[in-house]
């Protein structure tokens, strides 16, 4: 018995010794997620980097979405995108995400005519709904992004938004718990850099499509409009109204910018014209989508108007001259002059843009 | 009988070294080869191969010159330049400035000019003819649409240059050209037609406060489209040869009809539609190439 005990000891042992002798197993494959640098015998346990596409449906009547080949979309940067785009992380003293301005109730836009910055300074345009913002050309009231890429960069240093720099907020999601995983699994990196977080918020972006109003209904031929919607519809697309030379088509904007005659010379927000240094660009601005536009309030990119009535009475007086005011405004002191039924007509046409799916938080 | 067979085999053995022992002439032994020395035993490697006929392009001025060939296949390509010009009473146009005066004696302004020419074709003298773009945007907005380059042409004797002003009604259908920079700017509701403009020519009028849109395109179901013919006498079989093709903005108001600038929309009316037309067919488009 002492015997066979002193055996068993010596087995266990030798085993023991054996197992640390072994060779280290793992994955040794360096192109591997998993891989293990100290692994010398591959233990077939190699996971390699893989993401799961994410395919945009191109609404009716839209052309095809312009993604950049550098950042396709893929499931885990969509979701990666939306968890960013709500976190206040992004801040410089944690309070503010980029979802604080850009209310899904508000169709991704700010309520109020101006937001306020972490730091209670207040900004003098108003917050740009997030709709369909993946076919635009330009973004922000100026033009001064060309991509989302571009246009995410800029709100986190902003000293009167986010006012954070872009080292501490690489410092903090590189030292968060979860970050770090979401990033290799979306982009198969291993240090989060300020790129790679633009490119998860403009993969989200890119996914906050709106197509599917009353209208899109309607055209769809699965509900009708009142009359009175579709005596709007009449003004909106005739030369009466002329709404549909900016605002035209079923993506309800023209990728281009005017000056819709807000204002008399001088200027004070020069718009494009401060981008371009061209003054014939002087207060021109980007043509928002009219979609949800009932709840994107307020209007304009000062969001002087609160309500659709005041924005078709700006168009219906005919608008203010200034050297660089489009010609389709030029009824200048004689305006559309529209019945207030025609206006009535007009807003509730504008209404049935409203894609409550698209609002929906949940 | 084993004396026979010892004999036999000495003689095999005989003859065969009689044979090692031929004399070996060295020299080309390839009788396609231009120094074949048809005595030569043994290849020594000196054989110099006959010069191949090599078919393909021998100008220099081609965009696909082989400095190889040696037999010109008239396989020649060459580059074609269209340059698009806008002038007003013949002077290169000047935006934003109230310098212009049109035939109804109404001063203007041009502050947009947008359109399309679609089915640019060159026609040869053997009556085959050569699609050179289907549709192309023209924005004053962007010199960068001025410039149409059309590569790798075949050399020929071209007689005549076509295009239609706008889109002929087979292309003139909504979301026929969604994913084109014209879209959506250009569009022409689905509530008056559908389709898209063929031209936005806007500006001030009389005063800086009236706004004029010259718009023009299908209305009322009717293709105003039309289609310019210009005869030309073009061999590009040089480099770099460029084609213009110019829009005189006056005409569009003045031959035969004298149109009045106005602030009323005409993209629902069809009777203007068809004055701009005659005036577009008249004398709005004119063509200059280089004389060889």
């Amino acid at each position: 018995m002492k015997k066979q005990a002193l055996l068993l000891l010596c087995s266990t042992l030798f085993f023991a010794c054996t197992k640390d002798l072994a060779p280290m197993s793992g994955c040794t494959d360096s192109t591997a997620v998993n891989y293990s640098a100290n692994a010398i015998t591959d233990d077939g346990s190699c996971i390699f980097f893989s993401t799961t596409p994410f395919i945009i449906e191109t609404p009716s009547g839209f052309p095809d979405m312009n993604i950049p080949t550098n950042n396709p979309m893929t499931v885990e940067g969509v979701a990666l995108g939306n968890k960013l785009f709500h976190d206040k992380i992004l801040s410089g003293n944690g309070m503010q995400a980029c979802a604080s301005c850009h209310l899904q109730s508000a169709a991704f836009s700010d309520p109020n005519q101006f937001s306020t910055g972490i730091d209670g300074l207040i900004g003098d345009r108003n917050a740009s709904a997030i709709i369909n913002v993946g076919w635009n050309n330009n973004l922000n009231w100026d033009g001064s992004a060309i991509s989302l890429e571009e246009q995410a960069f800029e709100p986190i240093t902003n000293s009167i938004e986010m006012n954070d720099t872009w080292i501490n907020v690489e410092n903090k999601l590189n030292a968060d718990g979860e970050y770090p995983t979401l990033f290799k699994n979306a982009f198969n990196i291993d240090y989060i850099d300020s790129n790679h977080v633009v490119m998860a918020i403009a993969q989200f972006e890119r996914t906050l499509i709106s197509a599917n109003s009353k209208f899109d209904k309607y055209l769809r031929g699965e509900t009708q409009l009142t009359t009175s919607e579709l005596g709007g519809y009449a003004i909106f697309n005739s030369e009466k109204g002329d709404c549909f030379h900016c605002h035209g088509t079923q993506m309800f904007m023209d990728n281009l910018f005017h000056n819709n005659g807000l204002d008399p010379e001088p200027f004070t927000d020069l718009g494009l014209g401060k981008i371009t240094n061209n003054a014939s660009d002087n207060a021109k601005f980007k043509t928002p989508t009219l979609r949800n536009i009932e709840f994107s309030a307020p209007y304009m990119h000062d969001g002087r108007f609160s309500t659709l009535e005041e924005v078709v009475e700006h168009y219906n007086s005919g608008g203010e001259y200034s050297l660089t005011v489009d010609p389709l405004m030029k009824k200048l002191g004689v305006g559309l002059q529209l019945t207030n039924q025609e206006k009535q007509d007009l807003v509730a046409f504008l209404k049935t843009l409203t894609d409550t799916d698209f609002l929906d938080e949940n | 009988m084993k004396k026979i067979f010892v004999i036999f085999t000495t003689i095999s053995l005989v003859f065969t070294a009689c044979e090692k022992e031929e004399e070996i002439i060295e020299g080309c032994t390839d009788a396609t080869a231009t120094n074949y020395n048809a005595l030569a035993t043994s290849d020594d490697g000196s054989c110099i191969a006959a010069p191949t006929d090599v078919y393909g392009c021998m100008d220099t001025g081609a965009t696909n010159y082989n400095p190889l060939a040696n037999v010109d296949d008239a396989s020649c390509k060459y580059n074609l330049s269209l340059n698009f010009t806008h002038t007003v009473d013949g002077n290169a146009l000047e935006t934003d400035q109230m310098i212009y005066s049109n035939a109804a004696t109404q001063n203007y302004s041009v502050q947009t000019l947008r359109y399309l020419l679609s089915d640019i074709t060159l026609h040869s003298a053997n009556g085959t003819s050569t699609l050179l773009d289907e549709v192309h945007f023209i924005t004053i907005s962007d010199p960068s649409t001025f410039n149409l380059d059309i590569q790798d042409l075949n050399s020929a004797n071209y007689t005549a240059i076509s295009f239609t002003m706008g889109l002929d009604s087979l292309k003139n259908i909504t979301d026929n050209y969604l994913n084109e920079s014209f879209f959506p700017s250009f569009s022409w509701p689905d509530f008056m037609g559908g389709g898209y403009h063929y031209m936005q020519l806007e500006g001030d009028y009389t005063t800086a406060f009236q706004g004029y849109a010259t718009h023009t395109g299908g209305t009322d179901g009717i293709d105003f489209s039309f289609t310019k013919n210009f005869p030309i006498s073009l061999n590009i079989a040089n480099s770099n040869t460029t084609v213009i093709i110019n829009m005189e903005i006056n005409n569009w108001y003045s031959n035969p009809n004298i149109i009045n600038l106005t602030t009323d929309g005409i993209m629902g009316n069809a009777n203007k539609q068809a004055l701009f037309q005659a005036n577009g067919i008249a004398d709005v488009f004119s063509v200059f190439y280089p004389i060889n």
